[in-house]
């Protein structure tokens, strides 16, 4: 099993199917879309620590896996897409800025990692890789955030950012303590939820789902 | 001998053609016309007179010819069942690519030449797709050019390995979306039709008939084969014949031919299954594509695989 792992790139092919999970958000539009690239992207980032957990025999690693994807790969998305459902927008209208500019400001933003990355690590191994894949998908998941309208779409960048951090963490230290662990997804899980329901709110409120119209509560 | 194995190509390519549509309207549930239909095409216009515009130049008589030739060119110059051949000195992406820029540049001003509406409308359009497709198909081979420390086609061909890293197989999503915008086929133009007003390929056409249609229609039907031969080449050179023993010819005709009905066979699912973008949104698939083509090299470059 762990010659295959090296022998077919599982890692690499695993990584980077992360980032371009990440990447596609910036080309979708319907929020149902938007919501599967997460659980793609949180089911790949299970696979990724369950298949590590292989290679280096660590016990500890695929409870961590499991964990992580219970929460992120199933139980967050069928929430997401709860909170999609019930406020009855599909789609992100008119964002900031196009499709094809935000997805050629993310490539740069992957290409700007890279090279600031690419020497001076102390890390080696899969991680180097896997380090500066997440420190992309962190960055990217900061410029969904500022360039979306709607607050779910900006809760989902908040989603792939934490993603990030998570596997920045992993491939630094090889997973942190399993309490620290479940303390963080049990945290987000719960920011998650409280988001969601804020969302549902405004859009009770302001009869919208846009963020901009928030400005109209000063005075 | 080697050398004669572009006739392969120029042979083969109405039937790739065809078997493309065979295969399409298979999937749509209707009989479709039978896999020589390209041939018979051919040979009615080649017997037919010609009506020219009597407005036109030069520039519109002398295009199929300079647009044939390329195409044949650019078959010359590419490995196809072996990469022990006379020309595999010339046989370089760089120049394969702008082999194929020539002849878009004769057909964009021929377009323009006969001064319709719909000639000028394609060949604008064709340009500004061309623009977005052109470095995508560049970016993508130098990721396999980098990996083979060449960008010379037979080396290239030689030296990838059984095994893909992430790196190349993004290289091939877009190179794959680059091979559908250049054939002019779904998401990116309808090759079926010159009925429509969003035509591109087919609106540069427009105008021609005769022996002249049947050299451009030819040379589509050979880019489309070498582009495909290319994909084989580049990334899944598997069994390619490197010397001339008649078994390694054997095996790698064998093998050609099955990498073409999978390209064929892709290429069919894509057509069936999509339809077509309006002109307005190709920015947004190509851009991704090259997105994907940018991100193939900076992986390659950062994994070193």
């Amino acid at each position: 099993m762990k010659d295959w792992i090296d022998a077919f790139y599982v890692i690499d092919f695993l990584s980077v199917g992360i980032l371009l999970t990440a990447l596609a958000m910036n080309g979708l539009n319907r929020l149902e879309s938007c919501v599967k690239a997460y659980t793609t992207n949180s089911w790949l980032l299970s696979l990724l620590i369950v298949s590590v957990a292989f290679m280096i025999g660590e016990r500890h690693l695929y409870l961590a896996g499991i964990i992580s994807l219970a929460t992120k790969g199933v139980i967050i998305p069928l929430f997401l897409r709860k909170i999609v459902r019930q406020i009855k927008v599909t789609h992100e209208v008119e964002p900031y800025i196009s499709n094809a500019l935000s997805l050629t400001i993310s490539g740069i933003l992957v290409a700007v990692v890279y090279a600031s990355l690419k020497e001076g690590i102390f890390v080696t191994g899969f991680s180097r890789n896997v380090l500066q894949i997440s420190i992309a998908v962190i960055l990217i998941g900061l410029f969904i955030m500022i360039t979306r309208r709607k607050a779910i779409t900006q809760v989902i960048g908040l989603l792939f950012m934490e993603n990030g951090l998570f596997l920045a963490g992993f491939s630094l230290t090889l997973g942190m303590p399993t309490i620290i662990e479940l303390g963080v997804l049990f945290d987000m899980l719960m920011g998650v939820i409280i988001l969601g329901i804020f969302a549902v709110q405004i859009r009770r409120t302001f009869a919208s789902a846009d963020l901009d119209r928030m400005t109209t509560l000063k005075g | 001998m080697e050398y004669a194995q572009f006739i392969i190509i120029i042979i083969f390519s109405p039937l790739v053609n065809g078997v493309i549509k065979k295969l399409k309207a298979h999937m749509q549930g209707r009989s479709g016309p039978g896999v020589l239909q390209p041939y018979y095409d051919l040979l009615r216009l080649l017997k037919k007179d010609m009506v020219i515009s009597n407005v036109t130049t030069w520039v519109f008589r002398s295009t199929p010819y300079i647009v044939f030739l390329s195409a044949v060119a650019a078959a010359f110059i590419i490995p196809v069942i072996t990469t022990n051949y006379t020309f595999s000195m010339l046989g370089d992406v760089i120049a394969l690519i702008y082999i194929f820029g020539l002849a878009r540049f004769f057909m964009a001003l021929a377009g323009l030449d006969a001064g319709t509406a719909f000639g000028g409308e394609g060949s604008s359009r064709e340009m500004t797709i061309a623009i977005l497709v052109e470095p995508m198909i560049m970016l993508s081979i130098f990721t396999a050019a980098i990996s083979a420390g060449s960008t010379n086609i037979a080396r290239i061909a030689e030296t990838q390995g059984m095994f893909y890293s992430p790196s190349h197989v993004l290289a091939f999503a877009a190179f794959m979306v680059a091979v559908i915008a250049e054939t002019g086929r779904i998401p990116v133009d309808n090759p079926d039709t010159h009925l429509e007003l969003t035509m591109v390929h087919e609106g540069m056409l427009l105008e021609y008939s005769g022996r002249y249609l049947a050299l451009m229609e030819w040379a589509h039907y050979i880019k489309q084969m070498v582009l495909f031969t290319l994909a084989a080449d580049i990334f899944f050179p598997v069994g390619i014949a490197r010397d001339l023993s008649a078994a390694g010819l054997g095996l790698s005709a064998g093998l050609y031919m099955c990498k073409m009905l999978a390209l064929v066979f892709i290429m069919a699912l894509v057509e069936s299954t999509r339809s077509k973008m309006r002109f307005f949104q190709l920015p947004s698939l190509l851009g991704g594509a090259f997105v994907l083509s940018v991100l193939s090299l900076l992986t390659y470059i950062m994994m070193g695989r």
